[in-house]
């Protein structure tokens, strides 16, 4: 019995291997001949097996960040170029007063220029467009302006969508502050397809693949647009070259492929050289062969490429670790070509 | 810094540099939140005590002597984290009775997303752990869940390694009887705690 006892109570220490080879056999040798230990023995196992399923917890981020800040070793310096901004019980209600007139105003007056001339209003929708023509100033959609408050208007209308709210007292000594911001205003840019600066802006939009959502939606849009031959521009094939090039997004590429393939004869060499370059350098293998079978329809139809492309689509065609169906598809944009 | 061993990092911070700080927190912050959270059993009080440990590693770096082990020595400063607070709230209670509620935060308090997580099997654990005495479930904590000998363990608790064995051998009694009610009671012993000799860190 006492040997039982002294057994059960080194059981743990079994359990956890602490105990010396010689008395570790000796209470194996023991479990083995006693069923009551036996049964002990197992039971204790299964109970330390099964405590095996607590399972173990993350530390949630931020006691680190708590522990460095109260250790003094968290260092988040403020921008150099924003002052803190200090209340001053003088200025107090200049600075709500300023502060609630800046928001409410600011986004009518992103949509005028000149500070001068402002004259508060509402906010509305100007149609800067039906001005006559020699009394448009160019509009410039990217500026930092500065006025004064007494500049806004008091109405609050539109609730204007503002962003990246900074306070600064730039010079502590005067009696003014300033509060800047970003605000965000809708703009609806008319025009006839042809002209340049409508060429221009859409370009610029299609380079800025942030900017479109969703953008196959966009890429949809030009293609209905610029598929027709009165619209033909190079500018459009080539900022859809730019979309081939650099976006990130396979789908969007594959989609840049469809519409520069849809673009008229007029644009055929911009096209060309998109379709070459993609052929020759995208990642995805889809959007090669989307590039190779247009190239392949291209020459069918006697279109002319130059020796540079000829060469491209020679080395595809015989380049071993290439798609199959890419390879072949070069061939046959080789095949179709006819003798001059 | 990552190729530093913690003795090295310790004699930097020791020498008043508190830049390893940091690392040693990635290197040892899971175990010591995860024993501070089977110990008060509250994920808050987890995190407040593992903060004050890493706090206390700065300030008391220049006791840490550099041929010991750190997580052990960690392990001894949470320990008596965890010791000093539920004697806060014990003196808080006797003097204040349910005002205690209003200024201590309650142990045992899950948060809702974890008791969804949690298997049935891991609630049924911690519920039985829940039932140890505090000596009894740090002893077999450590010994099960941080892999700690009783030698190590008894340097963490400051008590003998005759009493860790004790507390550990009760503990896994009561552990079995709540979790494997099938299998035969075991015999009563005669086995007495041996006296706990209290050390700080």
């Amino acid at each position: 019995m006492s040997d039982c006892i002294s057994l059960r109570e080194s059981m743990p220490l079994l359990l956890a291997e602490e105990l010396d080879p010689v008395s570790r056999e000796l209470s194996h040798q023991h479990i083995e001949n006693c069923p009551v230990c036996a049964g002990e023995w197992a039971a204790i196992k299964a109970t330390w097996s099964l405590l095996g399923d607590l399972p173990e917890e993350e530390v949630p981020a931020h006691v680190k960040q708590r522990f460095l800040q109260r250790a003094g070793l968290a260092a988040e310096p403020a921008p150099a170029n924003v002052v803190p901004f200090t209340r001053r019980p003088a200025l107090k209600w200049i600075a709500q007063a300023a502060a609630v007139v800046l928001l409410v105003g600011g986004a009518y007056y992103a949509g005028d220029y000149n500070a001068d001339r402002f004259e508060p209003a509402p906010l509305n929708v100007e149609r800067i467009g039906e001005r006559p023509l020699d009394a448009i100033t160019p509009v410039s959609l990217s500026e930092s302006r500065v006025l004064n408050a007494k500049a806004l208007s008091p109405d609050i209308q539109g609730r204007p969508n503002i962003a990246n709210v900074q306070f600064v007292d730039a010079d502590a000594s005067d009696d003014q502050i300033a509060v800047s911001f970003d605000v965000t205003s809708h703009w609806t840019v008319t025009g006839n397809p042809k002209e340049k600066s409508i060429v221009r802006l859409l370009s610029y939009m299609l380079e800025n693949e942030e900017a479109m959502t969703p953008r196959s939606g966009a890429m949809e849009w030009v293609r209905r647009t610029y598929s027709d031959p009165a619209n033909a521009d190079p500018e459009i094939a080539n900022a859809l070259a730019k979309v081939l090039r650099n976006d990130a997004h396979e789908g969007v590429r594959l989609r840049a492929v469809e519409t520069l393939t849809t673009l008229p004869p007029e644009v055929a060499v911009q096209t060309r050289d998109a379709l070459i370059e993609a052929l020759k350098s995208d990642p995805n293998p889809a959007v090669r062969l989307k590039a190779v079978e247009a190239l392949a329809r291209m020459t069918s139809k006697g279109d002319m490429l130059d020796a540079a492309m000829l060469d491209t689509l020679r080395a595809k065609a015989s380049q071993d670790d290439e798609n199959l169906y890419v390879r072949v598809k070069a061939a046959e944009a080789l095949r179709n070509i006819k003798p001059n | 810094m990552k190729h530093l061993t913690d003795q090295e990092l310790m004699k930097i911070v020791q020498a008043g540099d508190y830049s390893p700080a940091s690392e040693l927190y990635d290197r040892h912050s899971k175990w010591i939140y995860n024993f501070a959270s089977r110990i008060l059993r509250n994920p808050e009080l987890a995190e407040d005590a593992t903060q004050e440990v890493f706090l206390r590693m700065i300030r008391h770096a220049h006791t840490f002597k550099d041929n010991a082990s750190l997580r052990t020595w960690l392990y001894a400063i949470t320990s008596n984290w965890c010791r000093d607070y539920f004697r806060r709230a014990d003196n808080q209670a006797v003097k204040e009775g349910d005002e205690v509620l209003a200024t201590l935060q309650a142990p045992f308090a899950e948060r809702p997303d974890q008791r969804i997580e949690q298997s049935s099997t891991a609630r049924m654990v911690k519920a039985a752990l829940d039932k140890l005495t505090h000596d009894q479930r740090e002893a077999i904590v450590l010994a099960r869940y941080h892999e700690m000998s009783h030698d190590e363990i008894a340097k963490v608790v400051g008590c003998s390694v005759g009493a860790v064995k004790t507390r550990i051998f009760r503990a896994m009694e009561s552990l079995r009887n709540i979790l494997n009610p099938v299998a035969p009671q075991s015999v009563a012993t005669p086995v007495e705690e041996s006296p706990v000799e209290e050390t700080n860190v």
